[in-house]
């Protein structure tokens, strides 16, 4: 078999401008477009109807008004690919909000089985938003120490870069495609925080394990040896982990999609990160370490 | 203990507990307690709002616990649960329950304790503990006094019979109000009553002048102290209000249940196809390794199941999906790095021994952070994303377990007799195995 040998470090420059453009469309799309947040966020009312395949979307509409749904011209109606119907209204009282869902239920003669009711109530979006941003940074700060402890604290720091690099495209993407953003995309950006990491730090255990033995290469040189040396394992380990999401993408319902969608760009975002962004960085930064300015003088290649 | 030995006894200990998790976990729909949002029913989240003469004290909402204990309880649901949620929130969980509108209704309405007199209450049921009054038995002008004005409920003993008994206070109006109804009315029948549910009915000895009021009669202990918590918790110490409400019918739980199988079990199938055409015999390993991983990681579902410490939520199967991911990266690891060392020209054997303990203190320090993140969610999050990060944390810990105990010693026994003969089974073609 045959060993790659891409100069992945001799092309940074190249790995620097494909994550600025990343970067920047994602924040630029954020300040412009913004999210389109979740009624889990802003209170409201989701209904969710299986089983409805001969109704249309006008039929629906009649229904929310003939049962007084509050505020029923400006809720949305998204029918499924599976013959059912979302249905999003403001209304955050649990009591109205399921009283009219289920005079719509009889309006439309369907089943009380096939119908989920989801009201979330003002303030409680608050509530979730805060804690979510606790869970991050406290998960920040614990992967900080960790690999701090384990590695050192250079590799932390450029770990970190590297998966919010992560994050915030995950959030671009979800910006410029106006998907909903649920407390369990939440949940999935915090498990990108994790899976961001897994190739990072099986490049950074390896660039250790070399430097440990460093000769007559500079200490680029080296990390560019170590991405190279474990290339095939950080590729296949995510290809192992994009299969089941792909298959939550494809099979699961709306609730598993949810997750998945997240999952499928910060995984994917992360294998490129922990390449095209935490290894060079960490290497760029080692390299002013007095020990490697004198390495690299003596043995920078001076090809260009 | 040699080495060898030390294999095989791992080897023993996996199969011992694929065994026991396929013991504790067939058959998978009675074992594996499935959440709200799989089996149906009415999950919310109330939240205690003060209001103008209290404040939320945790007395207050261990009161305001009790009596939605005691609502649910009326409500008739099997399985039904209150658990606090963070500082002012309780979550109810009504599986399966058939009129969500009723159901909300209950939890949310103030609750009324009364005291009535009985002959105002015409009805024919008999007045003792738990009958439920039919609506409009009594005009609410007939009430003497509410809960309100009870200030302190609680037990004790009755000098006289030795018999436990509930003592109540009353506030100033309260009181006065009580002094003159009991001089008016004794020998007669008074009906305590909560949400139109006779908690009580004793007769009047005695006038009560400054609103001290012992109820006493055959009470066993336990029905003393559950009068004294009703008069005490009576009505609800604040507001509460629907922070978060679900209703979820049965259908469309088991429909996204099934898709989420089916998603696990293509990808898990996909994942087997992919590791076998790109490692050959090694490959065939992880297949052993990701199955006993999926039945051990049942297996503790299982057992949290029937302790009531796990039900199976929608984020719950997304959590298990991706684990499936997580436990053939363990393996790769271990294979990219023997394919790496016996290339670079160790023996099968002594590559097998060094290649997978590197491989795994890798795969330790790439879960840990996982784990870490995971663990993050699990304590800090609310709701349904806990169930989430619960299956991510078990699934790390088992993913390495297996690598331990089972992925390594295979690739090292497998090393030591097959590959050496035969390294084109293992991807290896043309590495020479005494090199």
């Amino acid at each position: 078999m045959r060993r790659s040998n891409i100069d992945f470090l001799g092309n940074k420059k190249w790995l620097f401008a494909i994550s600025a453009v990343l970067i920047v469309v994602s924040i630029g799309s954020l300040a412009i477009r913004g999210l389109v947040f979740g009624i889990e966020f802003q209170g409201g009312t989701v209904m969710t109807f299986a089983a409805a395949s001969d109704v249309t979307t006008d039929e629906m509409r009649g229904a929310l008004e003939a049962a007084d749904v509050p505020n029923a011209a400006n809720a949305t109606i998204q029918p499924t690919d599976d013959g059912g119907f979302i249905v999003r209204t403001a209304e955050g009282d649990a009591d109205v909000a399921n009283a009219a869902f289920g005079a719509v239920v009889t309006e439309l003669g369907l089943s009380e089985q096939d119908i989920n009711v989801t009201t979330i109530g003002p303030g409680w979006g608050k509530n979730i938003t805060e804690k979510a941003l606790y869970a991050f940074a406290a998960s920040i700060l614990a992967i900080l120490a960790y690999i701090s402890l384990r590695f050192e604290y250079k590799m932390s720091v450029t770990a970190v870069i590297a998966l919010v690099h992560d994050v915030i495209i995950t959030l671009g993407i979800y910006s410029l495609f106006g998907r909903e953003f649920t407390p369990n995309t939440m949940a999935a950006l915090l498990t990108i925080l994790g899976y961001s990491l897994y190739d990072t730090i099986v490049v950074f255990h390896r660039i250790r394990e070399n430097s440990q033995r460093l000769v007559k290469q500079t200490f680029q040189q080296m990390a560019n040896d170590s991405i190279n040396q474990v290339l095939v394992r950080s590729i296949n380990t995510s290809l192992t982990s994009l299969i089941p999401v792909i298959c939550l993408v494809a099979f699961g319902g709306s609730t598993l999609k949810d997750f998945a969608f997240a999952l499928l760009i910060g995984m994917i975002s992360g294998a490129y990160s922990s390449i095209g962004v935490a290894s060079p960085i960490y290497a760029l930064w080692k390299e002013r370490e007095p020990k490697f300015q004198a390495l690299k003088k003596k043995y920078e290649r001076h090809a260009a | 203990m040699d080495p060898k030995q030390r294999n095989i006894l791992a080897l023993a200990l996996v199969v011992v507990l694929v065994g026991l998790s396929w013991w504790q976990f067939w058959p998978l729909n009675t074992k594996i307690t499935q959440g709200l949002d799989i089996k149906g029913g009415l999950s919310v989240i109330l939240t205690a709002a003060p209001t103008a003469n209290e404040t939320i004290t945790e007395d207050a909402m261990t009161r305001v616990s009790t009596i939605l204990t005691n609502r649910v309880n009326g409500l008739g649901v099997s399985e039904a649960t209150v658990q606090r949620q963070g500082a002012d929130s309780f979550l109810v969980q009504l599986p399966g329950v058939k009129d969500s509108d009723e159901a909300l209704k209950a939890l949310r309405s103030t609750g009324r304790l009364d005291f009535v007199p009985a002959a105002s209450i015409n009805t024919s049921v008999t007045l003792t503990y738990g009958v439920q009054l039919p609506e409009g038995s009594y005009e609410a002008s007939a009430t003497v006094i509410t809960g309100a004005n009870v200030t302190r409920a609680a037990t004790s003993i009755d000098s006289r019979t030795n018999q436990p008994s509930v003592t109540l206070s009353m506030d100033s109006a309260g009181a006065k109000t009580w002094a003159d109804f009991t001089s008016a009315n004794v020998g007669r029948q008074v009906v305590i009553v909560l949400d139109g549910i006779v908690q009580s009915a004793p007769v009047v000895n005695s006038p009560i002048l400054s609103g001290d009021t012992e109820i006493s009669g055959s009470f066993t202990a336990e029905e003393a102290k559950r009068l004294a918590a009703v008069l005490q918790a009576g009505a609800l110490p604040v507001n509460l209000t629907f922070s978060e409400s679900r209703v979820v019918g049965p259908t469309l739980g088991q429909d996204s249940l099934r898709q989420g199988l089916l998603a696990g079990l293509v990808g898990l199938a996909l994942v087997m196809v992919f590791m076998a055409i790109y490692y050959r015999g090694l490959g065939v390993i992880s297949w052993f390794s990701l199955g006993f991983f999926a039945m051990i990681f049942l297996g503790v579902l299982a057992v949290l199941s029937r302790v009531g410490a796990f039900a199976l939520s929608l984020p719950g199967i997304a959590g298990m999906v991706l684990t499936v991911g997580l436990a053939a990266d363990s393996s790769i690891l271990m294979f990219e790095r023997f394919k790496e060392e016996v290339r670079m020209g160790k023996t099968f054997r002594s590559a097998a021994r060094s290649s997978t303990k590197h491989a795994l203190l890798t795969s330790v320090d790439a879960d840990v952070v996982t784990l870490v993140s995971a663990l993050m969610l699990y304590l800090i999050a609310i709701g349904p994303v806990k169930g989430f990060a619960l299956t991510l944390m078990i699934g790390i810990v088992i993913d390495l377990t297996v690598a331990f105990l089972f992925t390594r010693p295979a690739i090292i026994m497998l090393a030591e007799s097959v590959v050496a003969k035969k390294p084109f089974i293992f991807g290896m073609k043309g590495a020479d195995p005494d090199a």
